[in-house]
């Protein structure tokens, strides 16, 4: 048991292995305090609450939580593994219910995997986030034309946005990455 | 010790203000820091929740390159995911073995990684940063706000006490600043939801911003350029949402440092904040008002 405090849940499982982590004992430690809830900065408006997130995968409740709106609210804060009696590690568990969600289609949310998917292709292309492109690119695919459309002006003004991406880093390096990455999310 | 600078994405673009003070503190405080050559993002948040082996991948890239220095990190986000990613390297040897397969050579997780403010309190240590202030902030009532992703989790960062973390607090006192006790030092402030969902941001940004006026501060210092921005740039949606004045600069901590060490505001970024800070800073003396019309 104290192994399984020490590493509740390695982040780099593959893919394969999500389903398994998800009903390891690295969650069976939680008696259910809700010490995680109480801290949780976006429980309150929550359809699943993250004491609740704990037990569904014990139960192996796993397609409600898939489908929840919350594991594309959370913020990752870490409040909930920082206050937690057991050291249940919520925020990997839910990178890794989000990973399955996307995994499965069944993501309740489009605007947080779609703006992932948006950073990482700059990522990949430029080997640094470039905020205008990524702004530009998100709004296209999300069709939120009027969001703060009015902060441009006084973003640019202030040079908060930098015009020109810059190109940085060994590209073939970062495709080889991006290339394993995918092949790990694709093995059996 | 020798550095090398990462500065991450943020601090090349909204940031650029928090890039800019960095580097005129660290360079009238003597420190050594060039910028890691080629250095690529730690992949942030949009990796973390995409995919596992990006996630250690992207950071290690940079930790690798780093041949031996320590890293310097300024943004909060970039310094979690590098430590992160060293922690499950060296800890877990199936990590550490994709991890080498991606990038074609091994990496052990060893590079050691600091954040600034863990720089400023260990090699230059804040008794010998008071000695250098030239223009304490003297009357100027701050808010020290840490955020999440310094302080959690922490058996990894291992970066101060979780729940109240006193380092920037320290640090303020030594440039001469007032730090109030307020109860959302650590609170989350939407993080990087400030453009998909917006509304998250408000209002946990509200929530920290109306602690900081409860607490009678004049201004909110941060070492987060995801913060800064939220509670920056969102506090006029705040405003107009809830109908609710703030009017609270928020600044970095090398911003109000730098100007303690008598740096000319046109070094420190001051013009990039949107909550305009130099009303405060006039009033406290902070700033000469012709200075301030000059800018």
């Amino acid at each position: 048991m104290t192994t399984v405090i020490e590493r509740p849940l390695p982040l780099s499982t593959p893919p394969a292995a999500l389903q398994a982590l998800l009903t390891s004992d690295a969650l069976s430690l939680c008696f259910q305090c809700r010490k995680c809830t109480s801290g949780c900065p976006v429980a309150a408006e929550a359809d699943v609450k993250p004491h609740e997130v704990v037990r569904l995968v014990q139960l192996g409740a796993t397609d409600e939580l898939l489908a929840s709106r919350f594991i594309w609210e959370c913020t990752s804060c870490g409040t909930c593994e920082a206050r937690c009696p057991q050291a249940v590690a919520l925020p990997a568990a839910i990178d890794a219910l989000r990973r399955l969600s996307r995994e499965r289609k069944v993501a309740a949310d489009p605007a947080v995997p779609a703006f992932n998917d948006i950073f990482l292709a700059t990522v990949r292309q430029l080997g640094r986030a470039h905020e205008l492109a990524l702004m530009a690119a998100f709004k296209l695919r999300t069709r939120r034309f009027s969001q703060d459309f009015a902060k441009f002006p006084t973003m640019l003004r202030k040079g908060k946005f930098a015009l020109l991406p810059k190109l940085s880093g060994d590209r073939a390096k970062r495709q080889r990455i991006f290339r394993r990455a995918r092949e790990q999310r694709k093995a059996p | 010790m020798s550095y090398v600078f990462y500065p991450g994405c943020s601090l090349e673009s909204t940031a650029k203000d928090y890039a800019l003070s960095t580097k005129a503190v660290v360079a009238a405080l003597g420190i050594d820091m060039p910028e890691l050559a080629g250095w690529t993002c730690c992949g942030s948040t949009a990796a973390h929740q995409t995919d596992a082996l990006l996630a250690l991948a992207l950071p290690a890239v940079n930790l690798a390159a780093a041949s031996g220095n320590t890293v310097a990190v300024a943004c909060a986000a970039c310094y979690s995911r590098l430590k992160l990613a060293n922690h499950e390297i060296a800890g877990d040897a199936e990590s550490r073995r994709l991890v080498a397969d991606a990038l074609g050579a091994d990496y052990d997780g060893s590079t050691p990684v600091k954040h600034l403010l863990e720089i400023l309190r260990d090699d230059v240590g804040f008794a010998g940063l008071s000695e250098k202030v030239t223009k304490p902030l003297a009357g100027l009532r701050v808010a020290a706000y840490y955020g999440c992703l310094l302080v959690r989790p922490p058996a990894i960062m291992r970066f101060d006490d979780a729940e109240n973390p006193t380092v920037l607090d320290k640090l303020m006192a030594a440039a001469g600043a007032e730090t109030v006790d307020w109860p959302a030092k650590t609170d989350c402030c939407g993080a990087s939801f400030s453009i998909t969902k917006t509304e998250i941001v408000l209002r946990l940004s509200r929530g920290i911003l109306a602690a900081a006026r409860e607490a009678g501060a004049d201004c909110i210092v941060t070492a987060c350029p995801l913060c800064q921005l939220n509670l920056d740039m969102r506090q006029s949606d705040i405003e107009k949402k809830h109908g609710e004045t703030f009017r609270l600069p928020v600044f970095y901590f090398t911003q109000l440092l730098g100007l303690a060490l008598g740096l000319p505001a046109s070094q420190l970024g001051l013009r990039g904040l949107l909550v305009d800070p130099l009303p405060l800073l006039t009033r406290k003396g902070i700033l000469q008002p012709e200075k301030a019309v000059a800018r």
